[in-house]
């Protein structure tokens, strides 16, 4: 017994060290440069609490979290209700339903900087496309991502978001469905249920585990998204009312060089997503069934 | 017992060859000197002690953040040639990626021995202790009245921690075709912003008279170097005070500056607006396409952007106005700035030191000159210059106007995070989502307070 335990630690010791160098070591590290000021050339120089003060008494903090906030409560809902939609769709005995599926999954493939230039010139005010619509409906154009109200902005970029996200999240709900077992909907159909109501009572319980899982891997995503507000938003011209937590964690570590307030804000994100999760699970046990 | 030590052995050796994937050799082309075919003219002048140091080999690292686009491998090659002790390895990648790596490797210690980044970022690694400072170099070996003055563009006090890679200053470029067919004499140096104004109202024409203005007279831009930054100082107005310690930006004449700088939008109409720019390339994009008649031009951005999209653009430049009262011209000017690690061992910091009297040379200066990105700093190769057949043909609109009126973009260890805080307000301003008085004054607070911050700790 002994001598098989060795040999399994061996085997697994390679990824056990690279966890603690590349996983343990660094979160560990974090927390404690969150405790000092460190340029990345001197030794770090112990502050106490200062850097969490300096965060929590930081009114640009506050206005981040609440546009992650923002950002969550628009692209969660949305991207897993039209993924539902469309797995559901797709899952029907269509045409061409492998192109529908490829075209679905496509943005989830597409470079951010790419997909950006391609938001850009919907969101154009002078020369965008969606303003150019509105006009040709007799309708005023609008700012969008660049407009000076911040829940213009953050929306407009949480519908990119979802744009960019629905293909995964539709490709793991439209597995969940293929494995809903076709007995179960036969019974149902035998028994006078519609389409609706097979959707609505069968698979989507069945389902909801699955739905569980995209909605809190979906909750991570938005309240640590970057690359689409890096695209978007020119970071060396960013207004306070557009600001989001990563990109303060950006600018502090890799603009300014401080290293102890970019940990900080890095940490203060985990503990709110970790409560949010915490949240999520409690709640888990009302709508979630499990088949045993 | 000895297949245990074994099998430890062979855990640290997975181990190792998983970790060294991550090593610092990625990335980097080490290249002896092999070439010879490079003119080794610099053997003749080398004095006694460059002889000397000739028999210790040393290899150097050479950071060069966007390769061989940025600086050109001519230069490398031909120091390659004249110093052969000196083992180059090249640690390049593209501009963003390196300045963003560089900041780990000053972390570890493993920085390469010499490389070059914004001046701003220079200052910073001055204040935090990474730069050597050159101030004992310079005074040793060059003689200052060789140099343009912004060879000290990254002194601060007694110390300089690093000399340009080269300038980037900016000018007033002009459509010619579009003066002629206005029948609107070309600027001249003795302009000030006034005329600029004056002649814009003439220049700007709706062509097929639709009731939108097809070409405008200035292409404002929104940016700091060819933006705000050159109009807050339009009507003797200032960002920083002359310590870079305090803000300045609300006083009366930089608010008659940027007022102004508006206007050109807003009540001029001479201009078109921050996202029309935007959407349709930027500055450079609209004069290039004949949408423009003036600009403030950065010197890059003639051979990058004009000479190669637009080869048949009928262009010139002038040297930026004078302020609106006539008296005085600021030209604003960026430089990248080579610095040497401070961590480097002492061979190396004289290697390193070596590279950068070979780059300032008035030879290899030429080079950097011929490369049309950069202005060189040494006045023999500003000279030379102002020779250069390509476009713009008046160069001394930018070697005459940095020498005699170039300032930095005032220029501190916090730079980036000021102007981070006051750009996104400028845009606002530039926008009408803000007015001048009340945009100026946030800014002044909001400047004040990091510089504080830094300056106070």
């Amino acid at each position: 017994m002994r001598k098989s335990n060795f040999w399994g630690l061996l085997f697994v010791s390679p990824f056990i060290i690279g966890i603690i160098v590349f996983f343990v070591f660094p979160v560990l590290f974090s927390g404690y440069i969150s405790f000092t000021k460190w340029d990345m050339f001197n030794p770090p120089k112990f502050v106490g609490l200062k850097n969490w003060i300096d965060s929590v008494t930081n009114p640009v903090f506050w206005i981040s979290f609440r546009n992650v906030f923002y950002f969550a409560l628009i692209f969660v809902p949305l991207q897993t209700i039209f993924a539902l939609i469309i797995a559901h769709m797709l899952n029907h005995k269509i045409r061409l339903k492998g192109f529908f599926r490829a075209c679905y999954f496509l943005p989830n493939i597409t470079p951010w900087v790419a997909g950006a230039i391609v938001w850009k010139f919907l969101y154009g005010y002078d020369f965008g496309l969606i303003n150019h619509i509105l006009r040709l409906l007799g309708l005023n154009g609008s700012y969008w991502y660049d407009s000076e109200k911040w829940w213009v902005a953050i929306g407009s970029l949480a519908l990119m978001n979802v744009w960019k996200g629905m293909g995964q999240t539709m490709v793991i709900l439209l597995a969940a469905m293929q494995n809903v077992p076709t007995e179960i909907v036969e019974a149902a159909k035998a028994e006078g249920a519609g389409r609706t109501t097979i959707f609505r009572k069968i698979t989507v319980p069945m389902i909801s585990p699955m739905v569980f899982l995209t909605m809190i891997l979906s909750t991570i995503s938005a309240f640590t998204a970057f690359d689409v507000f890096l695209t978007m938003f020119d970071v060396y011209s960013l207004p306070d009312r557009n600001s989001v937590v990563n990109l303060m964690v950006y600018r502090e570590a890799f603009m300014y060089g401080k290293m102890g307030p970019a940990s900080t804000l890095a940490w203060m994100l985990f503990i709110i997503i970790l409560i949010i999760t915490v949240i999520q699970r409690k709640f888990e046990k009302r709508w979630v069934h499990y088949e045993n | 017992m000895k297949r245990r030590l074994i099998s430890v052995l062979l855990i640290m050796v997975m181990a190792m060859s998983l970790l060294s994937g991550c090593g610092p050799s990625s990335g980097k082309e080490e290249t002896k000197t092999t070439d010879q075919s490079v003119s080794g003219t610099k053997e003749e002048n080398k004095t006694e002690e460059e002889k000397k140091e000739e028999s210790k080999p040393v290899t150097l690292t050479i950071g060069l953040p966007g390769g061989y686009d940025v600086t050109s491998k001519e230069i490398i090659d031909g120091f390659r040639a004249a110093y052969p002790h000196i083992t180059l390895v090249i640690d390049e990648a593209p501009w963003g990626d390196f300045t963003k790596k560089i900041t780990t490797q000053i972390a570890g210690g493993n920085a390469p021995d010499i490389w070059f980044q914004e001046n701003a970022a220079v200052l910073g690694y001055g204040d935090m202790g990474a730069a050597e400072d050159l101030m004992p170099y310079i005074k040793r070996d060059l003689k200052l009245e060789e140099y343009a003055s912004n060879l000290f563009s990254a002194q601060e006090g007694e110390k300089v921690w690093g000399v340009p890679h080269g300038g980037n200053p900016i000018a007033l470029a002009y459509n010619k075709d579009i003066f002629d067919a206005a029948n609107v004499p070309y600027p001249t140096d003795d302009w000030t912003y006034e005329d600029m104004i004056e002649a814009a109202k003439l220049l700007t024409k709706d062509t097929n008279g639709d009731g939108t203005t097809d070409v405008y007279g200035l292409l404002t831009a929104g940016g700091i170097t060819d933006g705000w930054f050159p109009w807050i100082n339009s009507a003797g107005g200032q960002a920083l005070d002359e310590t870079k310690r305090n803000a300045v930006f609300n006083d009366e004449k930089s608010l008659k500056g940027i007022t102004e700088w508006v206007n050109t939008i807003h009540t001029y109409k001479i201009s078109p607006s921050r996202s029309t720019n935007n959407e349709l390339g930027g500055t450079a994009q609209m004069f290039g396409n004949g949408m423009g008649a003036m600009m403030f031009l950065q010197y890059s951005l003639g051979s990058a952007v004009l000479n190669t999209n637009f080869p048949d653009l009928n262009y010139d430049t002038a040297k930026i106005p004078l302020t609106f009262d006539g008296s005085e011209r600021v030209v604003p000017n960026v430089s990248n700035t080579w610095l040497i690690f401070s961590k480097a061992k002492e061979d190396n910091k004289e290697a390193a030191w070596t590279f950068l009297k070979y780059y300032l040379s008035a030879d290899v200066q030429k080079l950097v000159a011929e490369s049309g990105s950069t202005i060189p700093v040494n006045k023999e190769a500003l000279a030379y210059v102002d020779t250069l057949q390509s476009k713009p043909l008046n160069k001394k609109a930018y070697t005459e106007g940095v020498d005699v009126a170039g300032v930095t973009l005032d220029e501190n260890k916090c730079w980036n995070e000021w102007r981070t805080a006051a750009q996104p307000i400028f845009n606002d301003i530039m926008d009408g989502k803000t007015d001048p008085q009340t945009g100026l004054n946030q800014i002044k607070t909001d400047v004040q307070k990091i510089l504080d911050e830094n300056f106070n700790e």
